[in-house]
C-alpha cells in the first residue's frame, strides 16, 4: 500500500535521485565547489539508455506493423477454408440426394416386379411416410410465429429494452406443433425442416433449434393435411388459445394462411435402431 | 538535447536495422518498454528539479527493465503471466502518471 500512500501524500515516488542529490550535497560541503563527475563520460550513459529505449520502442511497433498483415492473412485463410469446406459438405449433400433417389428407383422397380413385393412397397410407402422419410407435397396450413416487434429505442417512452417475453420460446413452438399433429396435420416441417416423430425442438442460446440446426425468424410451420379441417380442429385448441394469449398479452406475431400447394423435403437421414436381446437373458 | 537525440539515434537505429526479435523475447518488449518509459519520465523529473543524477537514472533504467521482465517471465512460469503483467503496468502506469504529473507542476506551475 505504499505505492498508494506516496501517491495520496504527494511523495516522490523516486526517492533515489533526492537522496544522490544529498550525498553530493555532503561530498560537495567537505571537498569544496560542486563539479561534475568523469568529465568526458558525462551523459554517455544517458545517451545509451535513450538510444536503447528508442531502439526498444521502433522495434516494437515494427513488431506490431509486421504481425497486423499475417494476423489479416491467417483469417482470410480461414475464411476461405470455411467457404471451400462448405462448398464440399453441399456438394456431398446434393451426391447423398441424388444416390438415395437412384435407391428409391431401384427398389420400386425390384418390388414392382411381384404381388407380395407391391404390398411391401404400399407399407413401405405408409412408413416412409410417417416417418417423415419421404417429401411430401400437398395443400396445407401455415403458421407464422414472429418475436414482438422491437420498440424503437429513440421512441419517446421506449424502455431501452424490448419488453421482457415478445419472444418466441421452443416451448411456444412445441406447443404449436404439437396442437398441429392433435389437429390431424399429416405433415410438418418447420422453416423448411421437416419434423418427425424424434425431432427435437430446443433452445441453444438465443435461438431456436430444430433437430439442432439453428432457425432464424419468422417461424413458419406448415401443417400438410387439408386446410379447412385443420383449421377448424386447431381453432379453440389449447394450443391456439395459448398463442392467441401470447399475440395479446406480449405481442409476438401470430397468423394463420392457407397455402393451396406446399412441398416439404424429406427429413434427415433415418436412424435405424433396434432392440438387442442381452446374452444373459437369450434362451 | 542529448537525450532528445539519443532517441531519436535509437528510434532510426531501430527502424533501419528492424533487428528480429527471438519469439521468446516477444512477450517482454512492451513490458520494457514501459519500464523504460518509467525510468525516463523519473529521470526528466529529477531533471526539472535540479537533481538529476546520471548513475541513478541508468540504474533505475536497467532496474526497471529488468525486474518488469523478470516478474512477466516468472509469472509466465506459473501460469499467471497476463495478470502479473497487468500488474507491472499498472504499477508503472501509476508511478509514470505521477512522475509526467511532477513535470507537469514544474513547466507550468499547474
Amino acid at each position: 500500500m505504499s505505492l498508494l500512500a506516496d501517491l495520496f501524500a504527494g511523495e516522490l515516488l523516486d526517492p533515489g535521485y533526492a537522496e544522490a542529490a544529498a550525498r553530493r550535497a555532503r561530498r560537495a560541503g567537505g571537498a569544496g565547489g560542486p563539479r561534475p563527475r568523469r568529465g568526458r563520460l558525462r551523459g554517455s550513459g544517458v545517451l545509451l539508455v535513450l538510444v536503447l529505449t528508442g531502439v526498444l520502442i521502433a522495434v516494437a511497433g515494427a513488431e506490431v506493423r509486421r504481425g497486423e498483415p499475417v494476423a489479416a492473412e491467417q483469417r482470410s485463410r480461414l475464411v476461405g477454408e470455411i467457404g471451400a469446406r462448405t462448398a464440399e459438405t453441399d456438394a456431398l449433400q446434393r451426391r447423398l440426394g441424388r444416390l438415395r433417389a437412384e435407391t428409391e428407383r431401384r427398389r420400386a422397380a425390384a418390388l414392382a416386379r411381384s404381388d407380395a413385393g407391391r404390398r411391401a412397397r404400399a407399407r413401405l410407402d405408409r412408413a416412409a411416410a410417417a416417418a417423415a422419410a419421404a417429401p411430401a407435397a400437398g395443400e396445407g396450413l401455415v403458421v407464422t410465429l414472429d418475436d414482438a416487434p422491437r420498440a424503437d429505442p429513440d421512441a419517446p417512452g421506449a424502455q431501452g429494452h424490448d419488453a421482457p417475453g415478445g419472444r418466441v420460446y421452443d416451448q411456444d413452438l412445441q406447443v404449436l406443433v404439437n396442437g398441429l399433429w392433435a389437429a390431424g396435420a399429416e405433415a410438418i416441417a418447420v422453416n423448411g425442416q421437416r419434423l418427425t416423430a424424434t425431432t427435437a425442438i430446443r433452445t441453444a442460446g438465443e435461438a431456436i433449434m430444430v433437430d439442432y440446426r439453428p432457425l432464424a425468424r419468422p417461424y413458419e410451420v406448415t401443417a400438410l393435411g387439408d386446410p379447412g379441417g385443420l383449421r377448424d380442429a386447431f381453432a379453440g385448441s389449447a394450443a391456439d388459445r395459448r398463442l392467441r394469449a401470447l399475440k395479446e398479452r406480449f405481442g409476438i406475431g401470430y397468423r394463420t394462411r392457407r397455402a393451396p400447394d406446399v412441398r416439404l423435403p424429406a427429413a434427415g437421414p433415418v436412424r435405424l435402431r433396434y432392440a438387442v436381446p442381452r446374452e444373459e437373458d437369450g434362451p | 538535447m542529448i537525450a532528445l537525440i539519443g532517441l531519436l539515434i535509437g528510434v532510426t537505429l531501430g527502424l533501419v536495422l528492424q533487428p528480429d526479435v527471438p519469439l521468446w523475447l516477444q512477450p517482454y518488449l512492451p513490458i520494457a518498454i514501459v519500464a523504460a518509459l518509467d525510468a525516463m519520465f523519473g529521470g526528466v523529473r529529477a531533471r526539472l528539479e535540479g537533481i538529476f543524477d546520471e548513475k541513478v537514472f541508468v540504474v533505475s533504467f536497467v532496474g526497471n527493465t529488468v525486474v518488469a521482465a523478470l516478474i512477466v517471465f516468472l509469472g509466465d512460469k506459473l501460469g499467471v503471466g497476463s495478470q502479473l503483467s497487468t500488474g507491472v503496468v499498472v504499477v508503472l502506469g501509476i508511478r509514470i502518471f505521477s512522475n509526467v504529473a511532477g513535470i507537469r507542476r514544474r513547466l507550468f506551475g499547474a
